[in-house]
Formats: structure tokens, sequence, C-alpha cells
């Protein structure tokens, strides 16, 4: 399909690139612990980008049989009124890509019955008499090929699978959601599973019981989870777009110490058996792996190839491109890496081994009076590339004397990312993958509580 | 079509089948800054069915694949077999409707030039640049649609829909030194080109917010008596109840169904609020839900007691009630789940108006706009574009930063007066829940007075 379209573009514009792919998933659904729904789906689709008289343009379809001709008609007249941009695609021929595994085949020959094995079985671990508990298992096997008129071509097939559990506890008029999931592209083993559940009855457990919240600006634990808040600050920050607008507070840094010395931060396609892994990106640039912040300092910001050209530097293989609209800046797996040592507090470290599964990754030892943050309440609506951040608590647990005493509710917490990160007061042992995004608590100081 | 539909359902073996297949065109223009950064034209096409047979789960297949049609109707009836229920799902009964419902295009979109949107849409992020060279940085975009929709179900159902939509947007970015703010302005309507015309003032006066912003303090931290403006109000009213009036969150679970039991106290008699998705040319209005099951207006809450709830045909044959004709889906993708339309507080006495409201507030926040919210059922979040101090009964100076933390049982209880300036919200944003994101609704609403909320910051 691709060829035919890139070869009908050879004729009619100065310059093509195109996605094609094809997703098959497979997905069953158990709710209030029963399997209630059991679907599949598959799509196909195309985007073509061409750049004609220098103006790019771009047109999408899901058509099954999509005539070239017609698509290429739409594409210059999309271009027609684009602007002007000189992009620099890659030759990169099939031979020249980092060769990582993006296909299991335990995941894509898992049959029906597997998956609903799979999620029974997890439903019966964590069914308690006092919550609902929610289970759903979804299989990917996705083709992809990418090529343009420069040559190049790239094609991958890939496997993901995704098992996710919720469990919500209402007692009176108190409600408890525990949320965790395993994303990979290999099925999840036993131990995957298990860590699953102990994730989630260990976040119930410490939930059960209700304390006040303290106040004032106080020592904080972000779980992996509750990171969001001062990681999605960050990730628009290091996008070379947002860098080439000027509305990046990173805009001009690089080199720049603006993170604790620890700190290192790195997108890295080329990371086995994650989804989001693979050989070449949605604009036939071959992946690497790109260190965003090094060591506290400022390092790379990502590109996609059209701001690269306007930015004047080179794509970083950060292109993503859907069957709409025309290709942007996406991450694909970010790593957060603690460096220069393994300081994660006096007591805490004696205490690391015990801790492993408990909460905080064996940062709250030496919390006097502090909190546990695991979910904040809408992540991302507020003034988010400034840094500043407020959110209620969805999830967050109460540490006093280094002890969890219990869930707080009624609480909100609020802060900048870049003054908090400036010192990250320990790394903890917890590390681990939540979606695209691997990394461990943080213990972060001085964060404003405040309650009702 | 709509004949193609129902051969297919014909043909199908299971005990209950429905088939929705959706032709949507559509364009969008798109500015980032002074650059254009697309204007194009895009063709989006698929199916979906679902069957379900005693003793048996939902079978489901969606697919880009028209010609698979009948392949996949067996394919969603093997899916259905393959789960065994004991307890079987049942659907609430409906009337069979046979339809052709198109909304008003009002200025077909699909019969504008890509050049003609263009140029509007420049005119509109012009006027946000041209407020101040603190403006750094615009993102704007012009969408729209007409999506074709056909809907078949075993029951003899046979809805053919035409869903006009029509979203401008536009964020502006201040900066000075290291202080960034950004004002947001956002028209969406189940309209075509001839209702987005005319709004340069509206984006620039949000760019001018946002200049203004750079100078403003950050709220601080801490209990206040609250004004909402009728957008955030209706923000309010979507997040902090509405998700819980959807009776997919209490219809298999028993104790979230004695939290919301009808008759229970939800506020003071001065609160009404429903959801309505036959109100004309509103973003969250359709003729029928992708059950094929008529839209209504439903009281949720009369004189502040919980009366009504949102249902799919699922959800109200499980609770012995009536469907409501909120089973939605954002595409052929999904499936349709229980989702709101357009949520509103019901206004107040007519004549009580916004001073009315802080004549007695000595220190307190009125907070305005919504960057957006987020529930988590008990609990809740919003975000204000922007607040000001209520100061000895007066509006004082401009805040920022103002997010709203709250106890959806305190809050609506705390809620002492409603103005009768109500209004229905505009905006081109979405809903998202169980994946599927994001789905066109608004919301209405007065002003309303909270006498205590808590908003979070610095404290």
């Amino acid at each position: 399909m691709i060829d035919r379209v890139l070869e009908a573009a050879k004729r009619a514009v100065d310059n093509a690139d195109a996605l094609w792919r094809r997703e098959e998933q497979t997905s069953v659904a158990f709710e209030s612990g029963r399997l209630k729904a059991a679907g599949i789906s598959e799509e196909a689709g195309l985007n073509l980008r061409v750049v004609s008289n220098g103006r790019m343009g771009v047109v999408g379809t899901t058509s099954a049989t999509p005539d070239p001709e017609a698509l290429l008609a739409r594409a210059r007249a999309s271009a027609e009124l684009g602007e002007m941009v000189e992009l620099a695609f890659p030759d990169s021929s099939p031979e020249s890509l980092p060769p990582i595994p993006t296909y299991f085949d335990r995941t894509a020959n898992a049959s029906l019955d597997d998956l609903i094995r799979m999620g029974k079985r997890l439903v019966e671990r964590l069914e308690r008499p006092d919550c609902q508990v929610n289970v759903s298992v979804e299989r990917e096997i996705a083709d992809t090929a990418v090529g343009n008129s420069a040559g190049a071509r790239g094609e991958y097939r890939a496997t993901g699978i995704a098992v996710t559990a919720d469990m919500t506890r209402i007692a009176g008029d108190d409600v408890l959601m525990i949320y965790d999931q395993y994303v990979g592209a290999d099925m999840p083993t036993e131990a995957d599973l298990e860590t699953l559940v102990r994730s989630m009855e260990t976040r119930l457990t410490a939930a059960l019981t209700v304390v006040g919240s303290p106040e004032g600006a106080l020592p904080v634990v972000f779980t992996p989870a509750g990171l969001a808040a001062v990681v999605l600050p960050l990730e628009q920050a290091l996008s070379g777009k947002t860098v080439l607008q000027g509305s990046s507070p990173l805009a001009g840094k690089v080199g720049e110490t603006m993170f604790d010395e620890r700190l290192s931060i790195i997108d890295d396609p080329l990371t086995p058996g994650r989804p989001a892994s693979r050989p070449i990106d949605d604009e036939c640039v071959p992946s690497r792996s790109t260190g965003l912040v090094e060591r506290g300092r400022v390092g790379h910001f990502v590109y996609d190839l059209e701001t690269a050209a306007r930015a004047k530097t080179q794509s970083t293989g950060n292109g993503r491109r859907g069957f709409f609209g025309k290709p942007h800046i996406g991450y694909t797996n970010i790593l957060f890496r603690m460096t220069g040592g393994g300081h994660v507090g006096v007591r805490a470290q004696h205490a690391a081994a015990l801790q492993e599964q408990g909460l905080g990754g064996g940062l709250i030892a030496d919390i006097d009076d502090g909190l546990i943050v695991d979910d904040l309440i809408g992540v991302g609506q507020g003034n988010v590339i400034s840094g500043a951040f407020s959110h209620p608590v969805g999830l967050a647990w109460r540490v006093q004397r280094g002890e969890v005493t219990g869930r707080v509710k009624d609480a909100a917490v609020a802060g900048n990312a870049y003054d908090l990160l400036k010192k990250i007061g320990g790394f903890g042992t917890d590390g681990r993958w939540l979606g695209a995004r691997w990394s461990p608590s943080m213990l972060l100081e001085g964060v404003s509580v405040a309650r009702r | 079509m709509k004949d193609r539909l129902t051969a297919a359902v014909k043909q199908s073996r299971a005990d209950y089948t429905e088939i929705r297949v959706e032709r949507t065109w559509s364009s969008a223009v798109a500015f980032r800054g002074r650059r254009l950064e697309t204007a194009t034209v895009s063709e989006d096409q698929g199916g979906f069915v679902r069957v379900l047979n005693k003793g048996c789960g939902w079978g489901i297949a969606s697919f880009t694949s028209l010609d698979e049609l009948p392949a996949m109707v067996r394919r969603a009836n093997e899916l259905s077999r393959a789960v065994r229920l004991d307890e079987p799902i049942r659907l609430a009964d409906t009337e069979p409707h046979v339809a052709d419902a198109a909304l008003d295009l009002d200025g077909d979109v699909r019969g504008v030039s890509l050049a003609d949107k263009k140029k509007l849409l420049e005119t509109y992020n012009g006027a946000m640049l041209a407020v101040s060279s603190s403006i750094v940085d615009t993102q704007a975009s012009y969408r729209d649609e007409v999506s074709e929709v056909w809907y078949a179900n075993s029951e003899g159902t046979a809805i053919a829909q035409l869903r006009p939509e029509v979203v401008v947007s536009g964020t502006a970015i201040g900066r000075r030194n290291g202080s960034i703010e950004k004002g947001l302005e956002s028209i969406g309507l189940r309209k075509g080109w001839h209702s987005v015309q005319g709004f340069e003032n509206q984006f620039r006066v949000v760019a001018q917010r946002a200049v203004d912003l750079l100078d403003a303090p950050r709220v601080r931290g801490g209990s206040y008596p609250v004004i909402l403006d009728n957008e955030l109000a209706g923000v309010f009213i979507h997040e902090a109840f509405g998700h819980l009036s959807e009776a997919d969150f209490v219809y298999e679970n028993p104790q979230a169904r004695e939290m919301m039991t009808l008759g229970r106290r939800f506020g003071k008699p001065v609160l009404n609020a429903g959801d309505n998705g036959a109100e004309h040319g509103l973003r969250g209005t359709l003729p029928y839900d992708d059950e094929g099951t008529p839209t209504q207006d439903t009281p949720l809450i009369r004189e502040g007691i919980l009366v009504g709830r949102l249902h799919s045909r699922e959800t109200a044959a499980k609770l012995g009630e009536r469907p409501t004709g909120n089973a939605r889906a954002i595409s052929f993708r999904h499936p349709p789940i229980v989702r709101m339309t357009n949520t509103y507080i019901a206004p107040g006495k007519a004549g009580v108006g916004f001073p009315d409201l802080i004549r007695d507030i000595k220190l307190g926040v009125y907070a305005c706009g919504a960057f957006g919210g987020q529930t988590m059922l008990e609990n809740f979040s919003f975000t204000a574009g922007w607040g000001y101090m209520i100061r000895d009964g007066r509006v004082a100076e401009l805040v920022k930063d103002v997010v709203l933390a709250g106890n959806l049982f305190q809050t609506l209880d705390r809620i002492d007066t409603i103005a009768g300036d109500f209004t229905w919200n505009q905006m081109g944003g979405g809903c998202g829940k169980g994946g599927q994101f994001p789905l066109p609704v608004t919301e209405g609403a007065p002003h309303v007075r909270i006498e205590e909320a808590l908003i979070g910051g610095d404290v």
C-alpha cells in the first residue's frame, strides 16, 4: 500500500512520506468481578504528508482501499494552504535500523481463553467482600510500515498487552478507588501479576483508616504514579516544539544545572519489552535514546522532522503520527534515573529491604509529618508549562514519625516542579514502569499542603 | 445504508444484535503562533457490532473495513458465546424507532473552502497576537465535522442521523521574565459555519487576561465563600455531581446504590439540576443516543433531593428504571456507555443577580472560567481560568491559580444562593470516561454561591 502511494507521489509532488498501520485488538472486561464482555477491534489506515511547491500538506484515511490519486489530490489541496518548509527526509534502509524486539509470540498467540483465564485469576486474587473489582485485559498486534520518497523504508510488527485493575470500596459516603496496571510488549509473568496484586492490596490496606491532613510546607513522597503532576511540566518544556515557540522555561538553558545533580531523564525507544519501543520513528528516523536531563543539567530537547527543520537541528526520532493530522513530537519511553550514589536517607537505607513492598519506596523513615501522594485530581488542567501545580489529592496517606498512619482525604497539594526538583530529598527503591514512564518514588521537600 | 444494516442484523444468529456505522467528514485548521500548523480534510469511517445471547455476555467488534460487516456480526456472536454469565444481562424495553434525524447544519461546513476556514482562524489568532508583545505564543484551532450515523438493532429500530459539530478554540500564552500565563477561549456547538463567526473580541479578551495574570498574585490557599461564574458552575455540576448520577457507577454496586438512593437530600431546596440531551443546538445535543433511545430532559436533583439518574438500557433494566437516552460512544471504535449530554443547574429566582450573591461576603473568591475539571466520585477538582478576591462585598484584585478542591456531599450542601442569570456554556472541550475522550458535552448554570469551599495553593 505504502509503496503504491509513494510511487504515485513521486510523480505528483516534490517529496512525501507516509505511515501505514494495521491494528488488531482483543479485549476482555470483568465488571464487578464478573466477565461481562469480549471484543475485537480491527483498524487500518494511512497517513500521507507531501511537500508540494515547497509547502507541506497532510491527509489521512481509514478507507480499506484508498485511491492513491484521490489521496494525493487532497494532500496537494492541503499543501496549497500550507507553510513553506524544508524537511530533511532521511534515507535510512531497513538494514541500518537498531535491532529491537517489539514482537513477542506469547502475546500474539494468546487465545481469547488465555486472556479470560488471566483476568479471572486476577479478579479472584483481588476480591474482597467490601470491594467491587473491575479488571480488563487488552492485547494488541500492530503492523507498521513507514516510508518516504527519499527511499527510506521501515517495517515492524509489535505486540502489546495491558492488564488493568481497579477496586472501589464505598463505606457510607466514603469512596476509595485503587488502580494499577501492567503494560508490556510481552505477557506478564506470574511474578508481574503478583506484584500488581500486592501493590493494590498494600495501598488499599493502608487506606482503610482515614486520618486528618497536616498543613503547611511539608515533605511529600510522590510515588511513581503520583509524580505525574511534577513530570508533566518537564515533558512539555523539553519538547522542541515548546522551545521553538518560546514558551518553554528551559529554552536557552541547555547545559545549565536546573535540577538536582543526581537526576537524569532519558527518552529511550530501545528499551526491550516496552510497547513504546520501536526501531524507527513514524517519520523514518532510526531510533536512538536522548538524554533530556543529564545529572541535573538540561540536555537535549526532542524533535520531529518539521520542528527540527525550523529549529535548524536534527530530528531525535520522536516523530509520531496517527491516521489523521500531521506528524508531531511524542516521547517514547521516559526513564528517570538517579545517578551519583544510592543515598536514600540514612535510616531508610537499612529499612529499604523491609519496606520494598511497603509504601513510599523506603523514603518515609525520616519524615516526622508529611504525605505520600499516589494520585492527584485534575493533573494537566492548570498552567502546566509554568511548572506550577495545585491539586486535591485523589489518593494519599499521612506519614507521622516515619510510619504511614492512614489515608488523607480532604487535602490539596501545591508547588512548582522547577523549585521542587532543584533538591530532591531522596529516590525510592521502588522504581517501576507506569505506562511508558519508569521512575522510582521521589521525596520532595517543602510542598504546600492545604486542608479543609 | 440503513437497509444494509437491517439486512445484516436479520442475518445475525444472536438473540440481540445492534450495528452502528459512521462516516465522518471533517476538516481542521491549526495555528501555532503566526505559523499555520495544518489545514486538512479527513474522512473516517467504520462500524461497530454488539450482540447478546441468553446466559452470555456482550460480544463486540469494531472495524474500519465495512466489507467485513457480515463477518464481524459472526465474530461478535462467537465472542458473546465465549462469555458465560450466571446472571443474564437484560436490556430495558424501548419502543422501536424508525427515523431519519438530520440536525440543522446551520451552514454546511462541507461547502466552505479550507481557505475560508483558514482565514477565519487567522483573524481570531491574529486578534490574540495583537494584544501585547507579552503574548509569546498562541495555539488556535478550527475543527468541524459532519457525521453520518446509521444504527439498527434486532428489535426493529433503524435510525439515520446527521450530526454536525464545529469547534473554534484559542490559547494565548503570555510570558514576562520567568512568569507564564494563559488565556483560553473556546466555542463548540452542534451547528455549522454560521455559528462561529464574529468572535474576534472574545479572543482579544482572553489574550488580554493572560497578560493581566502575569502581574496577578496567586490566590492564597484556604477555605472561602466562593462564587462560581456561569461557566465554572456548569463545569462544577458536571464534575461534582454529574458523574455520580451516571447509573453504571451504581448499578452493580449495592454500597454505591445506597449512597445514591433516590430521595436522598443532596443540597438545600434552592438546588435543581438535570441533564438535557434534547435541548437545541448544544454540544451534547443528540436526537437519539447510540442505543437508539431518544434523548430527553432528565431531572436529577429537584429542590435539593436526588430524583433521577442517567441510564443506558442495561443499567435501566438492572435498576428497574427507564432508559434516559444517555448511552453514548465517541465513535464506532467504542461501545456506548452511560454519559452526560448537556448538564445544568437550573436558574434560581428571576431578578437575583451577581451583586446579591457577594453583598454580604467580607472575604471570598469569585472563580471564573474553566480550564477543566476531574472527579474521583466523592472528591473532585476544578481549575478556574482566573479569579478575583471579594472584599467587603465588592469584587477586588485579580488572582491566579484558582483550583477548587472539594467533597461532593459537603460542597453541594453548601450551595446557598443561586442567581437567575442562567446561560448555556458554549465551550468546545469534551468529557473523558472509560478511555473515551473527548465526548462532546456541555453544561449550563447561573452564578452560584458556595458558603465555603477549599481553594488550593500556598498557605
